[in-house]
Formats: C-alpha cells, structure tokens, sequence
C-alpha cells in the first residue's frame, strides 16, 4: 500500500515537475526566437542559418556571417551564441534555424525537449528578463501578425485557489444572507402576528362575556351568524388570524366554565361556524394543523366529527395518533374500547399517561369494557390493559387477569404482579411463588415485591432458595425485605449470627425505620 | 528537488485549508438548517403537551436527582431546598458531600433534621469510601438523601449517588444551578415518548443567570452580563445550545450533554459501570460509552435533547477561571476521544463513530491546532515570498464572516424560539459583542484548546477552582444603585 502511494505520489511529482518546465518555454515561433536570443548560450546547443538561395552577394556580405552557398541556400557555420539572432532579424531577411544537439541535427521538438530536461535537473536557469525592443512596438506589431499571448485566459481564473475562495464567499454570502433575511422575516411576522393576536383578544373578550352572561342557551341556540355581527364582525370572522383567537378564546374558557356557560360556548361555537374550521383542520395534510383540529374537536365535544377523527387513530404521525385516540376516548358514546385495541403502533409511556388521564374521567360516567384491551394484537395495548386494572382498581377483572396469566409475556406478567399487588389478590399467590422460579431477573425482582405484601409459607420457602443462590447485593436486600414482611423469626434465622457481614448490613438497613422507603 | 519538495508541500498544505475552510462552512450551513428544522418541530410538539399529567401520573418514571457537593457551604442549604420544592410527583434528591473540608454537612444536617442511617452501602461501581447516608425522619423532608464520602471528585460522588439511586431515571446536575419547578416534567417527557427506540439520555439547555433575576428558583428577568466574558459566554452558549446540540439532535448524533444538567436511564448507566473517574470529560465520556453499549448490543436507542431554558447556572466572568474551564473541556475531549478510538469512523456505531466522532476529532479537538498550523503556513508564505496578500484576506474575510453570521443566526434563533433578552440595550451588547469576539476572543480561546493539549501530553489532570459570585449578585447590586440613588 505504501509502495503504491510512494509511486503514486513520485508519479505525481515527476509530471508536475515536467508541466512546470514546458510552460516555461514559449510555444509560438517568435516568442520562441526571443526566448532563444535572451539566454545567449545553451549548454551543448548550436545552431546554423539557413538563408534563401535568392539572397544577393551584396546582402550575404551585408549579414557578416560567413556564408556558404549550398543546394539549399546560404548556410552559416555552427553557432552557439544565439544573441546573433536578433542583429539577423533586425536586418529582416527571412531565415530558418537548423539545431544542433551536441554537433548532431535535430528538430525544435527535440530542442525543446532537450532544454526541459536540462531545467529539471538543474543545469540550465533560463533568463525570464525580456530584452526591450530596439524599434517601435508599433512598427514590431505591424510586422508580426497579431496572436493573444495567453490565449482566452483571464489572470482571476488562472489563480485556482483565489477563484475557489472567491466562489465559496460567494456561496457563503449568497447563503448567509438568505439566511438572515429569512430569519428576520420570520421575526417580524411574528411580532406583527403577536401584535394582531393581542388586539383580536381584546376584541374578543368584552362580547364574549356579554354573550354568555346576558343571552340564555335558548337565545343564543336560534341566533344566527349574521346576529352575531354586532360581537364578532362578519369581515373579521373571515380572516384566519381572527378565527384562530376566537377559537382560542372559547376553548380557554370552556376549559374553566361549568355547567350551562359549557352549552353556551358550544352553541356559540356552532353558530359561528367554528365547528366547521375545526372539521376542515383535520383534512389537512400537516400534522400540526391536523393535531390542532383534533384538540379542538376533543376540547368542544364536537361529536359529529367522530368518524373522521376515527381514521386517524392509527396515523403513522405520533402525535395526530394520540390525539385522535383522546378524542375517541372522551366523546365516543360507546364503552368499547375496540379502536384502542385495534391499534397496530406501540403505545409509548406517554400516550398511556394521557389516555389514563381521560379513561379515568370517563370510567366515573361509564364502565368502559377494558377487558377488550387484554385481546389485542399489540402487546403494549395488552400491557396498558393491565396497567388500567391496576390504577383503576378494576377488582371485577383480576379473574380475567388470571386466566390470561400463564400465557402472557415477561412483561405481562410483571404488570400482571403489579396489579395483584395494588389490588391486594391474596388468591394469586400460587402465580407469585410460580414467578418466583422464573428466569428472568426483572420478573422474579417484581415477584419478590409482591410476595412482600401477598407471599404465603411456599413464598419464604421459595424467597429463603432463591437467597441461597444469588450473590447480587440489592436482590439479596430485597428478599430479605420481603421475608421479613412475612416470616420475621426466619429473617432473624437468616440475618442473625453469621459471619457474612452484609447480612448483618443488610439486617440493618430493614430495621432502621428511617429507611423503610428505601 | 528539495526545493521543489518544499514548494509541492507548500501547495498541497494550501489546498488543505482551502478544503477545510469550505468544510467548516458547509458544517455550520447543515447545522443552521438542522436546527432550524428541530425547534421548528419541538415548537409544534410542545403546543400539544399538557405537562400537568405528569407531575401525579403513576405512569411517569421515577427520577433521581444527583447533586455533588464540594465546599458548598453558603449556598447549599438554599440549593437543596429549592430542589425539594420542584413540581414532580415522584422523585428523590440525593446529595453527596464529596468529601468538604467546611461545613456543608452540619448545614444539612441541621437544617433538615438529618440522622445517619443503617443504609446498606454496595458499591455496585466503585467509588471512594462512603462515610454515611443520612436521612430524615421529619416527613417533609422524606425525598432527601445525604451521603457523606471520601472526596474523590465529580465523577466519583456521581457514582456514589447512582449507587444509591431508586429511580428509574437519573438527574445529573451541578447543586449550585438553579433549575426550573417544571424542569423534571418537560426532561421527562423524551423518555416517555418514545416508542421504536429505547430514550438513554435526554440533555437539556444551560442558560446564563449572570446578572439575572431570580426568583422561587427560576430566572424571571434576563440581563445580559456585565463583563465581556460573560457577554462572550451567552453568545458562546446560543451557539452551542441552541444551534449545535439541536442539530445533532435532530439526527441522533448528540455526543455531550451537559453535566450540569442531564438525565439518564438507570439501569444503562449501571450497565456501563456509571461515570469515568479518571478522565475530566466524564460527562461527555458517559455519553459516549453508553451509546457504544447500545451499538454493541444491538438495542435501537436515541439521545434526546429539549431546548426549553430549564437550568440556568453562573459561568466565570474572569479570565483565569474561564482559561482553565476551557483547558479543563479540551482534555476532556481529547480524553474522551481517545478512549473511543475505536468507534472511529466505524460503521458499527452508526452516526456517533461515521459523523459525530470524526466531526468532534477535526473541529473540535484539532480546531486549534488547525488555526495555529494556519498562522505558522502564512509565515513561511510570507517568509519564502509567495505569499498572497488576496487570498490571504479574501480567506480571513470568509472566515470572520462566518462566525458574524453563526453567532447573530444563534441570537436571532433565541429571539424567535424564546425572547429571552428583551431589552433593546441587551441585544446591542450582544451585537456588538457578535462583532468583535472574533478578533479579541476567539484567539484567546485557541490558545487556551492548545494549552488543554500541552497539559494533556503532559499528564496534568485536575479541574481547577471555579470561584462563584453567587446569584444575588443582581439583586445586591440593584438594592445598592437604589441605596444610592435615595
């Protein structure tokens, strides 16, 4: 690996050092004679003019170069001062350069190629000082035709690095600009949303209370919304904004009102259409909309609306789910359950909180039929069932709980231990003892806790074994716990005089009433 | 050949930076956009909680609040208290006095009716001797747990409260911060909600409370700092909070959360073998190693992280204190990356050893050294004459840049999710602040990250003294304007 990134990288080293050399030489012709003429001498280079046959013997002698005449025409002797170049071009007789390489002939290729090699080992340093033209630019420029010396290329793009810097500022500017001004637009359509909020409140508030304290359930059930003009003006009730506090407002106080003021709001709620805004949320597509019409369906028992929040109970959105499955809970005038044992998404720890939180106001109107919940696909739908017996001390159900039992999971089972334990089932030791030989660490802990309050003669036997065999510090604690809840002449048996100094700690902790939660 | 060495080396290192500087802003650019999205989405989430359920819900998780003690004798009494009084229905407060050489325990133990009990200390992670757990008889006070232990440091009095703990959850947190009544109920609700992935920690947003008011435990008016460090560190904590933790929450990538405040799942704490005592970054170490365990055992999980202001807590306005904050969190880093090598741009360990370990390797661990290698480039440029003077400014520009346009994104972000600062004053000290950290400030914070790696080659270990002004300090300064002005 090293090897070939050695090679690699002398690879990489070679051809830019061979790039380097060849940009230096000029590739037109007269720069090239130029080039020639300002480094005087070039190790090991000759050359030879070659004039054509046409040249007079006045012009040869003018040249004073030792001309002789050949089939090809006037030809000099080998030179390698090459600064003679530019006394022949100023005499501006044409001519052509024969190249000689160590006394042997060769093309300007290989001219070329010779003068590279000779840079990159180091031998030669060609002169880079321009000669200044002995005549006029002008007249120079009138003699050769006119060529771009470097060739479409700007000097901005031909400096890579300050071009990608340029462009990443650029990038960079563009970006952080958008970002800015984005943000504080955002601010300040908040601000000016904040500033129309408070003065539709205020708008709102004062008719409201008339409303609800001036007008009977009667009269405000046969107004309609063009009489409610005078409170709540038709324009504004058109704008979002206005519909947004309005709504706000009623719910806020239905949340604090009682009684016949509920009925009011809701008649007031109809009658200004509201019902209808809060219907459409829930066809939405965002799921913040959706989850705000939901809310207010649930907040405003808005029944009508049953069947639609239905279809969302089992939305692949988290939040939109449990909203969904709160407002069926608390409007849907039926007990079952089915819609929350049909659910195919895990319940989280959340969802349960808040669904317990309705259950438990609704079971004091209805007996809701929980039992539906033990039968569902969904194991933390089951779980939750079991976690319902518990809270809402469901004594009716424990037969249930019991012939589901030896069928259920690990954690089943220890919601199933849990509930026996709150509930005080006496009758369900033998499953107690039955867990306490169990496997599972969790199970057998939850098994201890609860023969701690519901554990027979079989348990100490069972709880004394299960000491014996485990070496884990605060299950030991918790036996013994238990064993001391139950049989205190064994704990003493198992604590008393023995040479282990953690029982005797352990002995300790259970009789220090300080720590009895502990 | 030398010389053409040298001028290739010369290149190559050039184009280093260029692709590190469009690096650095590609990262910051993602990270804007990712954290917009996240408290876009936590702004919507929290329109449709009810944080009243948990508070007396049987369903919510049990929490353990851990608060080490060293030499908190003036304020810990009025620390613990508040922490008593926090709006939760199931939690218990233990406190560890690691080992004060003044009076923090007789505080407690007079003020709260303390005796010491027969508590069965094992020490499930080994800690430093405990020399009692202590207890209340007086009911009120039935939540409080004392210990008193050998010093041994922040991690190892963390330790030592894990090995008492009862709960389900873990709160780690600094007993000089002041945190929010509502504080355990919304840090809560991450691991409640989750359903496909197991919540193994959940952190939370340190505010500023320099120069603020507080009243009943919670921070009722924000005034930015009076010093320019402070100023420095609010902007510092918009950064980091606010921007950086948020988007690497939005991806799962959170590899820090902050020991003054964070919560944890008990029994992965346990499984891991609670806090590193030998490193000091054990908060960032813990972090770390719990999401190896989880990678390694295969279990789905996730880090949470709530931007709500919660905690607030008093940070060093004077340069000694704060150089040696910020040596102490560059060895941390620097500890806790070599620790964990090994999840090195490992697949295994999904985005924590692909993104989040190479990212805190590069711009965090190595920014300084980076910075410094930069200065040392553009002497020699300087030096050999190749030195170009507008590349070397068009460089500087972007990068000042950057930081105007990071630091101002993070206050105006603040002021869109929060208002906290509402004084026009206060954002022009911010502002101005914005403007120049970067010339006067964030040198100096480069030097201290290369001082944390000098310290680091050399061994030293330690967390230096953090000296506190305590939060009155407001408040007296206030009452004493006023005396003046009568």
């Amino acid at each position: 690996m090293k090897k070939t990134l050695l090679s690699i990288l002398l690879g990489f080293c070679i051809s830019i050092g061979k790039l380097s050399a060849q940009d230096i030489l000029p590739k037109d012709s007269s720069e090239w004679i130029n080039f020639l003429q300002i480094q005087n001498q070039i190790p090991g280079l000759g050359y030879q003019l070659v004039f054509p046959p046409s040249l007079d013997s006045l012009e040869v002698q003018t040249l004073k170069l030792d001309l002789t005449k050949s089939d090809s025409g006037w030809v000099s002797g080998i030179r390698e001062d090459f600064s003679l170049l530019a006394q022949v071009e100023s005499d501006r007789v044409n001519f052509k350069l024969l190249y000689f390489i160590f006394s042997s002939q060769n093309s300007e290729e290989a001219v070329r190629e010779y003068i590279s090699n000779l840079m990159r080992n180091g031998d030669f340093d060609p002169v880079t000082q321009k000669v200044k033209p002995k005549e006029d630019l002008v007249a120079l420029a009138v003699k050769s035709p006119y060529a771009p010396v470097f060739g479409n290329r700007y000097t901005f793009t031909a400096d890579l690095k300050l071009f990608v810097v340029t462009l990443i500022i650029g990038f960079f500017f563009i970006t952080a600009l958008l970002m800015i001004i984005s943000m504080l637009i955002l601010k300040a359509r908040k601000n000016r949303r904040e500033i129309l909020k408070k003065e539709y409140e205020e708008m709102i508030v004062d008719p409201l209370t008339n409303l609800l304290f001036e007008k009977e359930l009667e009269e405000l059930s046969k107004m309609k919304k063009a009489d409610y003009d005078p409170f709540f003006p038709l324009n504004y009730l058109s704008k979002p904004l206005y519909q947004d506090v309005l709504i706000h407002s009623i719910i806020g106080l239905n949340k604090k009102m009682k009684g016949e003021f509920k009925e009011k709001l809701k008649a007031i709620y109809h009658q200004l259409g509201l019902d209808k805004v809060s219907a459409a949320k829930i066809r939405k597509s965002k799921w913040h909309i959706v989850s705000e019409g939901l809310v207010e369906i649930n907040e405003m028992d808005l029944v009508e609306c049953l069947q639609d929040v239905k279809k969302l109970s089992d939305s692949s959105n988290f939040h939109v789910r449990s909203l969904a499955v709160s407002a069926l809970l608390n409007l849907s005038e039926k007990s079952d359950l089915s819609f929350l044992r049909d659910q195919t998404y895990p319940l989280s720890d959340w969802q349960q909180m808040n669904y317990l939180r309705i259950i438990k106001f609704v079971s004091a109107q209805k007996q809701l039929k929980i039992e539906m919940l033990f039968d569902s696909k969904n194991k933390s739908i089951r779980i939750f069932g079991i976690k319902l017996v518990r809270i809402l001390g469901r004594v009716d159900l424990l037969e249930r709980l019991a012939s589901i039992a030896s069928q259920a999971s690990t954690e089943e089972k220890i919601e199933i231990l849990k509930a026996y334990q709150e509930i005080g089932a006496h009758m369900e030791v033998d499953f107690i003892n039955q867990c306490l030989q169990e496997e599972d660490l969790e199970l057998v802990e939850q098994a201890i806790e609860t023969a701690k309050s519901l554990g027979d003669e079989n348990s100490v036997i069972l709880l004394s074994e299960l000491f014996q065999n485990t070496d884990d510090f605060s299950t030991q604690l918790l036996i013994l716990k238990s064993i001391y809840e139950l049989d205190k002449g064994k704990f003493d048996e198992m604590t008393l005089n023995k040479e282990d100094s953690s029982r005797l700690k352990i002995r300790n902790h259970v009789l220090d009433p300080k720590l009895v939660y502990v | 050949m030398y010389s053409f060495l040298f001028y290739l080396i010369l290149e190559v290192v050039g184009w280093m930076f260029l692709i590190l500087s469009f690096l650095v802003i590609s990262v910051n650019m993602v990270m804007m956009i990712l954290s917009s999205l996240e408290m876009r989405d936590y702004l919507r989430k929290n329109q449709f909680a009810d944080y009243g359920d948990i508070i007396t819900s049987p369903i919510a998780p049990g929490v353990s609040i851990l608060a080490p003690a060293f030499n908190e004798g003036q304020t810990i009494v009025q620390n613990v208290k508040s922490l008593l009084s926090l709006h939760y229905g199931k939690f218990e407060v233990i406190v560890i006095n690691d080992g004060s050489k003044d009076d923090t325990l007789e505080k407690l133990i007079t003020s709260f009716e303390l005796e010491k009990s027969d508590f069965a200390y094992h020490p499930d992670i080994d800690t430093q001797a405990v020399r009692g757990v202590y207890k209340s008889p007086n009911r009120s006070y039935r939540r409080l747990i004392v210990i008193d232990k050998e010093n041994g440091g922040k991690a190892d009095a963390l330790n030592t409260g894990i090995n008492v703990a009862n709960m389900e959850l873990l709160a780690c947190i600094d007993v000089d911060c002041i945190l929010s009544s509502d504080s355990i109920s919304r840090m809560v609700r991450p691991f409640m909600e989750e359903t496909n992935k197991k919540v193994i920690a959940v952190g939370g947003v340190i505010g500023i409370a320099n120069n603020c008011d507080v009243q009943d435990g919670t921070v009722t008016t924000y005034r930015v700092p009076d010093t320019t460090l402070g100023r420095f560190q609010v902007i510092e904590y918009f950064r980091a909070f606010l921007m950086g933790r948020m988007a690497w929450a939005r991806v799962n990538g959170l590899m820090l959360i902050s020991g003054a405040f964070g919560f944890f799942r008990t029994d992965i704490v346990r499984k891991v073998g609670g806090y590193f005592p030998k490193t000091v970054g054990e908060d960032m170490e813990l972090i770390v190693r719990m999401r190896r365990f989880m990678c390694e055992e295969k279990i789905p999980y996730k880090v949470g992280y709530v931007p709500d202001p919660l905690c607030w807590t008093e940070v060093p306005e004077n340069k000694d204190v704060l150089a040696r904050q910020r040596n102490r969190w560059m060895r941390g880093t620097i500890e806790t990356l070599q620790l964990h090598r090994k999840i090195k741009l490992n697949p295994k360990y999904g985005i924590i050893g692909t993104v989040t370990y190479p990212f805190w390797s590069l711009f965090e661990k190595n920014a300084p050294i980076l910075e410094i290698t930069g200065l040392i480039y553009t002497s020699i440029l300087i030096f050999v004459g190749d030195f170009s003077a507008v590349y070397f400014i068009a460089l500087l520009i972007m990068m000042y840049l950057l930081s105007l346009l990071v630091s101002s994104f993070s206050v105006l972000y603040e002021q869109i999710a929060f208002n906290h600062y509402k004084d026009k004053k206060d954002l022009r000290k911010l502002i101005w602040m914005i403007l120049t950290e970067p010339l006067w400030m964030h040198p100096m914070v480069v030097w201290w990250g290369l001082k944390g790696h000098w310290d680091f080659i050399k061994g030293k270990g330690g967390w230096g003294s953090m000296i506190r002004k305590g939060f009155k300090t407001a408040e007296d300064k206030r009452n004493l304007s006023t005396q003046s002005t009568s």
